[in-house]
């Protein structure tokens, strides 16, 4: 009993971070029909500049967090800008290849700049586990989960209060009515895609210190990045949030009770058998009516 | 008020609409007829700003509005209700009204405006929380004009607002149309039900294969030999 409760805890840990990059994806995908394959670059382009900031210029290592979402923020607004935007009347296919591209670019850039050798983000947490009753986290852990979870209501509130929010909701059920109503929907498209990578980037922050840094890390995450999408049904961002904590639930568990070896092959095991049995995800919308 | 002089409009190589003219005064009630595919619904989404032109010009009150963006349009005082009625479906009746104000700022003239509107459609004051895809077919159909008005537009642009509506409803439609035209906004209304469009309308064009045919006065065209034949039944 007490090792199901620490493997869930794990799990939420890690769940965490998989909704934001499942959220940031899903986002990306709903409201510009965009495959973005430099998600999990984005990912590790957060990670890197945690280990800039905390490792190298000795800044406070939660300005350092912060920092490095606001960087992919700007990164994020820029593949917009310079590479999304002139290709917007082209077709899937096109644009697919241009962010294949982007993403070899973007993981060959961090190994140019960075290495090959794998990088530790120190954090000012103590190594000590706090243990809570039958169970024990690493306070680093601890507050990962809490920014997640901030992060996420904080999310929630933008898309589900705010003016910005309703526009976004707008331009994604009715891309051209919305245009009617006045929305820019050129500047919604930069916003979302900057706000999809700023979440991939804080993720990648938040996870640095945890895992170890290295230029390849990216691929691995932007694929789980997929099966989290794909899961909670494409564009749904309630089924990213679900999908990002079931994914990282089952690796936990499938790593602790059947094979650590095979911990990353749980979770696609589980997308397989999504794509085959329900392939439009497991939260997908019903079909609209009207 | 508004004038389209010459204006080609292609999708891809393929012209949609050639050299088009087109005039609407302020206070009119100007309709625009023709068969499925013939570009009314290309000629308003040109004048709205979401597609752009070829060659040819635009002007609102004087001034050019052709290739700008549709916020733009919107800004100067013209709203497009669309064809299919384009509630967004997961939106809420309040969330689609504000949606319609997307550009305003001034909250009490759109609690005004809100007020005049739900005296006007008291149903969509019922369903106010409703989500917009869960209402009828007839009730998406106010809610999309609905939001137009909410725009507050001088120029009001309808693209077959009685599509698929149950005949009472098509006369309730229409009624409300006439009812924003007598309360001093302009209106530009596409129709594929030629008859009550030439009624209702002060003047009216046809379209043809993308190239403008007719223009009249709407009793003028109800006599019109070629419009009885094709468009009238009779």
């Amino acid at each position: 009993m007490d090792q199901i409760l620490q493997h869930a805890l794990n799990g939420v840990v890690l769940g965490g971070t998989y909704a934001l990059l499942g959220i940031g994806l899903t986002l990306i995908f709903g409201i510009m029909r965009v495959v973005n394959f430099t998600h999990g670059e984005l990912y590790a382009f957060g990670a890197y500049l945690a280990y800039l900031f905390v490792a190298l210029l000795h800044l406070d290592f939660f300005l350092s967090i912060a920092l490095a979402a606001l960087a992919g923020f700007a990164l994020g607004a820029l593949i917009e800008l310079v590479l999304l935007r002139p290709l917007r009347s082209n077709d899937i296919d096109t644009v697919m290849l241009v962010m294949i591209g982007a993403w070899i670019a973007l993981q060959n850039g961090e190994q140019f700049v960075w290495g090959g050798v794998a990088k530790l983000v120190p954090s000012p947490f103590a190594q000590e586990p706090l243990v809570i009753g039958p169970v024990s986290v690493a306070p680093l852990r601890l507050f990962v989960l809490g920014a997640t979870l901030v992060l996420l209501v904080g999310f929630y509130w933008l898309i589900d209060r705010t003016r910005l929010g309703m526009a976004m909701r707008a331009t994604f059920q009715d891309r051209d009515t919305a245009a009617l109503m006045g929305i820019d929907v050129r500047g919604i498209y930069t916003l979302t895609f900057a706000l999809g990578s700023a979440l991939a980037a804080i993720a990648g922050a938040l996870l640095g210190p945890i895992f170890l840094v290295n230029p390849t890390m990216g691929n691995l995450v932007g694929l789980k990045a997929f099966a989290i999408v794909i899961l909670g049904g494409l564009g749904n961002i309630t089924g990213a949030t679900i999908g990002g904590f079931v994914l990282a639930l089952v690796e936990e568990f499938g790593a602790g009770y059947l094979s650590s070896e095979y911990r990353d092959a749980f979770g696609f095991l589980v997308i397989i058998a999504v794509l085959a049995l329900r392939p439009q995800g497991f939260f997908a919308r019903k079909a609209r009516v009207g | 008020m508004l004038r389209l002089d010459a204006i080609t409009v292609c999708y891809g190589k393929v012209p949609a609409l050639r050299e088009v003219s087109l005039e609407v005064h302020a206070g009119e009630l100007v309709t625009l007829i023709g068969a499925n595919g013939a570009g009314k619904t290309t000629t308003l989404k040109a004048i709205s700003g979401l597609l752009s032109l070829a060659s040819g010009s635009i002007e609102f009150e004087g001034v050019p509005i052709a290739n700008t963006r549709p916020r733009d349009v919107l800004a100067r005082g013209i709203a497009h209700c669309p064809e299919g009625r384009r509630v967004f479906p997961e939106l809420t009746v309040r969330e689609n009204l504000a949606m319609g104000a997307y550009l305003r700022r001034d909250q009490a003239g759109i609690a005004d405006d809100l007020e005049r509107i739900f005296a006007k459609l008291p149903r969509l004051k019922e369903r106010i929380g409703q989500i917009a895809g869960t209402l009828s077919g007839g009730e998406q159909q106010m809610l999309a004009i609905a939001r137009s008005l909410m725009s507050r537009p001088r120029l009001m642009l309808f693209d077959e607002p009685s599509l698929g509506l149950a005949p009472n409803l098509v006369e309730r439609v229409f009624e409300i149309i006439a009812e924003i035209r007598r309360e001093g906004t302009t209106v530009l209304m596409v129709e594929q039900n030629a008859l009550a469009a030439l009624e209702m309308c002060d003047r009216a064009y046809l379209l043809e294969t993308g190239q403008m045919v007719l223009a009249g006065a709407g009793r003028d065209l109800l006599e019109n030999p070629h419009m009885r034949r094709a468009y009238l039944g009779g």
